[in-house]
């Protein structure tokens, strides 16, 4: 912490002082009285230096969970007096087995950013100093839970959801590559699939929205209004997250014996009629600025390249059949495995993988008079 | 670096917290409690001592019994008030509660009901203490893998047994090998099993989704040193070391590859589009991100990787019974969205 003037006490111990005189105060202090009377504060060379150091220490205390309270005695703003709730101060009694502090030691390293461990290891600090134990660890051996890092804008998003004010940042949109400004009342900040996300609504265009951290650039600015919206009652994150946005489909593929094992271990018995899983369904009607996991848009407007019906299986294939939820994401693996799985059905996910087939097929030219069979060449890397 | 002085404070109002009718405790105790050095304890100490109510005479001090600390004891004799411990602010009680609920829902936890329950109790008695200011962030780990399997694996974790599992590499090949498991590396993205693996004489990251089978051995793991603190995605990086360089243009909402993928370098372009460097330590591995992402792809060069990937995708358009030049302009760039 950056001080103005060359204190000859040093910042936590001001702190500190000021902590103990406001919990022993018998009503409580004005400002003069805790710039005369509390250790750290006579440093200050002027009244506005005083306030700034006052203000960002009650800022820094009220963040620690400190309940700095004011207590307005009428009239005068010089007698605004400033004292502790006492009955509000002290963490409840957390009586934890040493199994279970050594739960919370894992989930200590669950974060990766700088911000979120130091605020969970204040928290362990606290629960240590209210006499939990040694922990025990023997349950979760070899577990690691690890999320990826948030970034910078965790701070700002994070106070800005839970006072309930206002954000305003730029956002790269995947779908045109254009930063925008935009402003939004954030709701919830989530974790899916390998990225961040922020929930809210979208002011401009009033609706809820899903915005990927990493799109965000430069700072996020917090609105001055706190309980400038209401969070959804019923807010259902993952809804809007696409996670699990249509019902569950069966696709129907046909694979060439002993390749796409990844795939097989998830088979299912094929239905009976191999159309019954391919009825299509829009999977959801909320517009996603970016959707967990892998692409941005789930593209259903291509044209039809193959018939509309389920197909049959190239000879020599195995059939079977997969669950799933999200086309895009079944369509870019199977994709992905080249000649090795052909699906059969439903028509539209054939389509979405043929459609990348095609693309990449697209990325060089064949060369002119001579035209390779397929296993001219060999592929595998 | 000093340390921040939020952090020192935290530990100040924790310690005299903690002391307050603790009786004598060694600085060693408190050090090992408190996760600091033993200097670090008697500097807190020596700090502590000279921090009181205003006035700041004798009377008014924080104390201690000054013949304890000589011997490396610490004898709290007078808190000033501080004799309870400070509650979680709301930042605190966000980062516990949310990690504590990821973990709860994820599949190693699942997979076994005493864990599970000992996970729920543990989220139990912290959200009664924070209250349920702490749902501003919400974190799911990855689902990836069998339930068998990350059972099995979770066993043989808990009872340091060997594992015999069936894995798919990413060149689509599998084969059955015995490894000593490490770690259950549960990332939000995915979920790896970290092992000693004896068919290759080292240590393995294995993908749990993967890994097709896995069967817990009568037999116990050999006590190597593996070493841990692995980062997935920074060992791939580093494994590639001398592998050749693919740069890839995409399209804008291809910006997840940005995102996830492991890569060399990123450099966005005026028209939204970005250029990625990639080390293609694996070639399957980079001809199935060419394939999943094609109409994305606008450029890639060397140009024997786009005629490799273009190779591929035709030979499995004629398992479809489509030619690969039905759409002319394919691959040449359209954002499609």
């Amino acid at each position: 912490m950056p001080e103005e003037s060359l204190p000859s006490v040093p910042p936590a111990e001001r702190l500190l002082n000021l902590v103990i005189a406001l919990v022993n105060t018998s009503v409580s202090m004005t400002k003069q009285q805790i710039r005369r009377g509390v250790a750290g504060y006579g440093d200050a060379p002027s009244v506005d230096a005083f306030e700034r150091m006052f203000e960002r220490d009650k800022d820094t205390l009220r963040a620690l969970g400190v309940p700095i309270v004011t207590v307005d005695s009428g009239g005068h703003s010089d007698d605004v007096g400033y004292r502790i709730d006492n009955d509000a101060y002290a963490l409840p009694a957390v009586d934890l087995t040493p199994a279970e502090l050594g739960v919370l030691a894992l989930a200590a390293q669950l974060w990766s950013d700088k911000t979120l461990r130091t605020d969970i290891s204040r928290a362990m600090t606290k629960l240590r100093a209210a006499g939990a134990g040694e922990a025990a660890s023997d349950a979760l051996a070899g577990l690691a839970p690890r999320v990826r890092a948030v970034g910078d804008a965790y701070g700002p998003l994070l106070e800005a959801v839970t006072e309930r004010r206002v954000v305003t940042f730029r956002y790269r949109a995947a779908s045109t590559g254009q930063v925008t400004a935009r402003h939004v009342e954030p709701w919830r900040i989530a974790a899916r699939g390998g990225g961040w996300y922020l929930v809210g609504r979208d002011q401009d265009r009033q609706a809820p929205r899903v915005f990927r951290l990493s799109r965000i650039e430069g700072r996020v600015r917090v609105g001055s209004r706190a309980g400038a919206f209401e969070i959804p009652a019923d807010l259902d994150v993952d809804a809007l997250l696409g996670a699990r946005t249509g019902r569950e489909r069966t696709a129907v593929l046909a694979v060439v014996p002993e390749r796409a094992s990844a795939v097989r271990a998830r088979a299912v018995p094929v239905p009976s009629d191999t159309s019954s899983g391919t009825s299509s369904g829009t999977s959801s009607d909320v517009v996603r600025d970016a959707s967990p996991g892998t692409a941005a848009t789930d593209a259903t407007d291509a044209p039809l390249a193959v018939p509309p019906a389920a197909a049959a299986a190239p000879a020599g294939r195995d059939v079977l059949a997969v669950r799933f939820t999200s086309l895009t994401t079944l369509a870019e693996e199977l994709a992905g495995y080249a000649d090795a799985v052909v699906v059969l059905a439903p028509p539209e996910l054939r389509t979405e993988v043929v459609r990348r087939l095609q693309a990449a097929a697209g990325l060089a030219p064949r060369t002119p008079h001579h035209r390779p069979e397929p296993d001219e060449e060999t592929t595998r890397g | 670096m000093a340390e921040r002085a939020d952090d020192r404070l935290v530990r100040l109002l924790g310690l005299v917290a903690y002391l307050d009718g603790a009786g004598p405790v060694p600085v060693a105790e408190l050090a090992g409690r408190f996760g600091v050095s033993e200097q670090q304890i008697r500097d807190d100490v020596d700090q502590l001592w000279v921090t009181g109510t205003p006035g700041y005479w004798p009377d008014d001090l924080i104390d201690f019994d000054a013949d304890a600390v000589e011997r490396g004891v610490v004898h709290l004799r007078e808190a000033r008030g501080l004799t309870r411990p400070l509650r979680l602010g709301t930042r605190e009680a966000v980062a516990l509660v949310a990690a504590l609920r990821a973990m709860a829902a994820s599949g190693p936890v699942q997979a076994d009901p005493a864990r599970a329950q000992l996970v729920a109790s543990a989220l139990d008695k912290l959200t009664t203490a924070t209250g349920e200011a702490a749902s501003a962030v919400d974190v799911r780990l990855a689902a990836d893998g069998d339930p068998r399997v990350v059972q099995a694996v979770t066993d043989a974790l808990a009872r340091g047994r060997r594992l015999r599992i069936r894995y798919v590499n990413a060149a689509d090949v599998a084969g059955e090998r015995d490894v000593d498991p490490v770690r259950l590396l549960t990332q939000d993205e995915s979920a790896y099993l970290l092992a000693w693996c004896h068919r290759a004489q080292g240590r393995r990251t294995f993908r749990l989704d993967r890994v097709l089978w896995a069967r817990v051995l009568d037999v116990p793991v050999e006590g190597r040193q593996v070493d841990v603190d692995v980062d997935v995605a920074q060992s791939v990086a580093e494994a590639g070391q001398d592998a050749a360089v693919a740069t890839v243009r995409f399209a804008s909402a291809a910006r997840w590859v940005a995102e996830e993928v492991p890569t060399e370098a990123v450099r966005d372009l005026p028209d939204g589009s970005f250029e990625v460097r990639l080390r293609v330590t694996n070639p399957a591995w980079l001809r199935r991100l060419l394939l999943a992402g094609g109409p994305d792809v606008l450029e890639v060069s060397p140009p024997q990787v786009a005629a490799d990937v273009a190779q591929a995708a035709r030979a499995a358009l004629a398992a479809y019974g489509v030619a690969g030049e039905a759409w002319p302009d394919a691959g040449a760039g359209a954002a499609v969205g």
